[in-house]
């Protein structure tokens, strides 16, 4: 369900589906977990084609967060409609942070 | 039609063509046997009758001789007597051959008239010759002679002429047999030609007038018949004769050749010449005696070899038949042993094979397997009947197997079930009823998706009179979640139970998600207290969606800035929002069940639609408006069943003087 490219040292993770729910949610942690253990420390989650997430897509997002731990960056771009507001209303977007576009987290997180 | 019968009605088909065949030979064999009989039959009828000639021959002579003789001498009579009685004694022989051999002669009772007539004549004959013999001797003539001797003629060609007549009737094919029986004729012929010449010349030479010319014209052609007899018998020497018959033969010819036929000639030639031979009648009838002793001789030869021929035939005849009938009942036991075979060893085979099968393919898996081990064709069937029971054995075990497994899967998941649902009750029952806390009435509306859920709420009551509530939605669904949401129903029931009056419903939070086990999920809630002298409310929003706030006016605001969930980050601040709370407001608290439930179409129900069909209902009572949303939600789902876990909570400050009634 993850497609990734390396974009200036940065892995550019690209979910491939509109839903990040209950049922996706353990193949996103899997594929995402493969990701980081990769040696990939700039990470940005492009969610510009998900509509919607609900507690176990936002429970795996975290997890990834806490697994790259303090060595690396999850950056989440593309974040629209339910999903932003998801981010806004459970305030992980102090957590993340939150770009309208790839090209801006790429360009923040290789700065 | 079946195999087995098949196989079967070849077999007898072809035992039966082969028994057919074997019986047509037999049957042949059967005629040639017959007709060998026949043959045999024949020849033993024609041996007495030739020997009868001879003997008739020998009578004539010696009543001849005693009719002329005028001087009695002893033992003429006795000789007479006993030629007789072998006169009798072939002719009793004919007659017994013939009435012995019925089944096998043809006209066998014509056969025995005609014996009948010769015996009449012949004893008519003997009475002439007695009569005469009886008489003076000195008186009796010898007139009667001639008559009679023709007579005894004319009887003896009547044998003859009955036995050729039997010969013609059965002709022997036999080379060999043919010959004896033509050589007999000539034989017989030579007999009589020398017996009618020993009685005519011996009645001439005694006769005191001598000798006529029609006497001499008689023995003359007698002897010629003879001589053309003995030339015939000359030409059939070339057959296939045994030894002793030629060697007879020969003896016979010499014999004549040697005396009575040159004696004949010198006699013939003397009485043409008018002159008497010199030779006594008595010396004549001696000699001619012994050459018919010689040529009588020659007959018994032939008529034994004939005989031990016919026998040999007939034997032969007997063996084939013999040997034929038992081919036969060989045959038959053959194809009653092939037919044993083929139902033994394919038939019968066949035919429980064939059962078998049928059994085996009904599912029948305690049909009998052939019992037999065996290397051919339906041994090695019986094997692959062995090898598809065996599977079809397996697969029946494979599929009980399954059955119980399935059986077994079907009660643990019974067992499941009643465990979940006793979990469902005991969850349902920590739901509070609705009820009026002071002046505060709730009511709630709980639909989990599946038995068990991970949503929950509470309202309490402290002992200074503020009540404290909550709504829970803990991450994920089922078992875990549900366990979750009882736990943080325990602590946070505690928690707003024992909270100081000091300590902000933040700190609270806090200090629950900082405790929060880090492996256990985590959840949205809103957790508020409602002070009982300030008419204000005051919440805590973590990550759960936005409550809305009805007002008693009507009017419909959400309220709220978001904030961390529980359990997720765990050193992070919570906010408290105050608000007004005044009589008549109510606040409307629910899980992103309610906003997130899609219909057929995939669309949310959404924010936006809640807060219109509030709004719509804003002035109805509590138990209304949560019916409503109830009922739109099933609308809008467009069945029972829903994706996650729905509750919504209802909070309503009561008007103190109408606080019973109100809008419950």
């Amino acid at each position: 369900m993850l497609t990734s490219e390396l974009r200036n040292n940065v892995l550019v993770v690209h979910v491939g589906e509109k839903r990040v729910d209950a049922s996706k949610a353990p193949l996103f942690k899997d594929e995402m977990t493969k990701c980081i253990e990769s040696g990939q420390n700039q990470l940005v989650l492009d969610l510009s084609g998900v509509d919607f997430v609900d507690s176990s897509g936002l429970g795996a997002i975290v997890s990834c967060l806490k697994r790259l731990g303090p060595r690396g960056n999850l950056a989440i771009a593309g974040a629209k409609g339910a999903v932003s507001r998801l981010f806004t209303l459970t305030r992980m977007d102090k957590v993340f942070t939150l770009h309208d576009s790839v090209d801006a987290a790429v360009a923040q997180l290789s700065a | 039609m079946k195999i087995r019968y098949i196989l079967l009605i070849l077999t007898a088909f072809l035992g039966a063509a082969l028994l057919v065949a074997v019986a047509v030979q037999i049957r042949a064999e059967t005629l040639q046997y017959q007709a060998a009989q026949r043959v045999e039959a024949s020849n033993a009828v024609r041996e007495p009758l030739l020997l009868n000639a001879n003997a008739l021959g020998d009578e004539r002579s010696r009543t001849v001789m005693l009719l002329i003789g005028s001087d009695d001498e002893p033992g003429r009579r006795e000789d007479l007597l006993a030629a007789r009685r072998r006169v009798d004694e072939t002719l009793e022989r004919a007659e017994r051959e013939i009435t012995s051999r019925q089944a096998s002669l043809r006209d066998s009772a014509r056969s025995l008239s005609s014996l009948e007539g010769v015996k009449r004549d012949l004893a008519r004959l003997r009475r002439q010759a007695d009569e005469h013999l009886a008489a003076d001797p000195d008186r009796r003539g010898a007139e009667i002679v001639p008559r009679w001797f023709q007579e005894a003629t004319r009887l003896i060609e009547e044998v003859q002429s009955f036995r050729l007549t039997l010969l013609q009737q059965e002709r022997p094919l036999e080379p060999a047999l043919r010959a004896e029986a033509v050589l007999r004729t000539y034989g017989g012929v030579i007999s009589e030609s020398i017996a009618r010449n020993q009685a005519l010349l011996t009645w001439a030479l005694s006769r005191p007038g001598g000798v006529g010319a029609t006497e001499v014209e008689t023995v003359s052609r007698n002897a010629g018949r003879a001589d053309l007899a003995w030339d015939l018998v000359q030409g059939q020497l070339n057959a296939p004769l045994s030894e002793p018959v030629k060697a007879a033969i020969a003896a016979a010819q010499e014999e004549y050749g040697a005396t009575l036929g040159p004696l004949q000639r010198t006699f013939l030639a003397a009485l043409s010449g008018g002159v008497r031979p010199a030779i006594g009648s008595d010396q004549w009838y001696e000699i001619a005696g012994g050459a018919l002793e010689r040529v009588a001789a020659m007959q018994q030869e032939l008529l034994k070899s004939s005989r031990q021929r016919l026998e040999g035939e007939l034997a032969a005849a007997r063996r084939s038949v013999l040997l034929w009938s038992g081919l036969l009942l060989g045959g038959i036991a053959a194809v009653a042993a092939s037919i044993l075979v083929v139902r033994l060893r394919v038939v019968r085979p066949l035919e429980e094979l064939n059962a078998t099968m049928l059994r085996l393919a009904e599912n029948d898996l305690s049909a009998p397997l052939p019992r037999h081990a065996r290397t051919d064709e339906i041994g090695e069937m019986g094997d692959t009947l062995r090898v598809f029971k065996a599977n079809a054995i397996r697969r029946q075990r494979a599929q009980q197997d399954k059955e119980m497994l399935h059986a077994r899967l079907k009660d643990a998941y019974r067992q499941l079930r009643r465990d979940l649902e006793a979990a469902a009750v005991i969850q349902s029952t920590m739901l509070p009823p609705p009820a009026i806390l002071g002046d505060v009435q709730y009511r709630g509306l709980f639909r989990p998706s599946s038995l068990i859920a991970g949503d929950t709420y509470n309202v309490v009551r402290r002992s200074d009179g503020g009540v404290g509530f909550f709504q829970v939605d803990v991450a994920g669904h089922g078992a875990p979640a549900a366990m979750v949401s009882v736990a943080s129903h325990q602590i946070l029931s505690q928690a707003l139970l024992t909270k100081s009056d000091g300590m902000h419903l933040e700190e609270l939070v806090e200090r629950i998600n900082g405790d929060w086990p880090e492996d256990l999920p985590y959840f949205t809630m809103i957790v508020g207290e409602i002070d009982p002298r300030t008419r204000r409310g005051a919440i805590v929003q973590a990550g759960h969606p936005h409550p809305l706030l009805i007002r008693s006016d009507g009017s419909v605001e959400p309220i709220g800035e978001g904030g961390f969930p529980v359990g997720m980050v765990s050193t992070v601040s919570y906010e408290r929002l105050e608000f007004a709370f005044g009589p008549g407001d109510r606040l409307l608290v629910y899980s992103d069940g309610l906003v997130e439930a899609e219909n057929a179409a995939g669309e949310q129900f959404s924010e936006g639609r809640l807060r219109q069909l509030v709004r719509e209902h804003s002035r109805g009572s509590t138990t209304l408006l949560l019916d409503q949303v109830d009922q739109t939600l099933r609308n809008w789902r467009g069945s029972e069943r829903l994706d996650d876990d729905l509750s919504v909570l209802m909070l309503e400050r009561l008007n103190e003087r109408t606080n019973a009634h109100a809008h419950v």
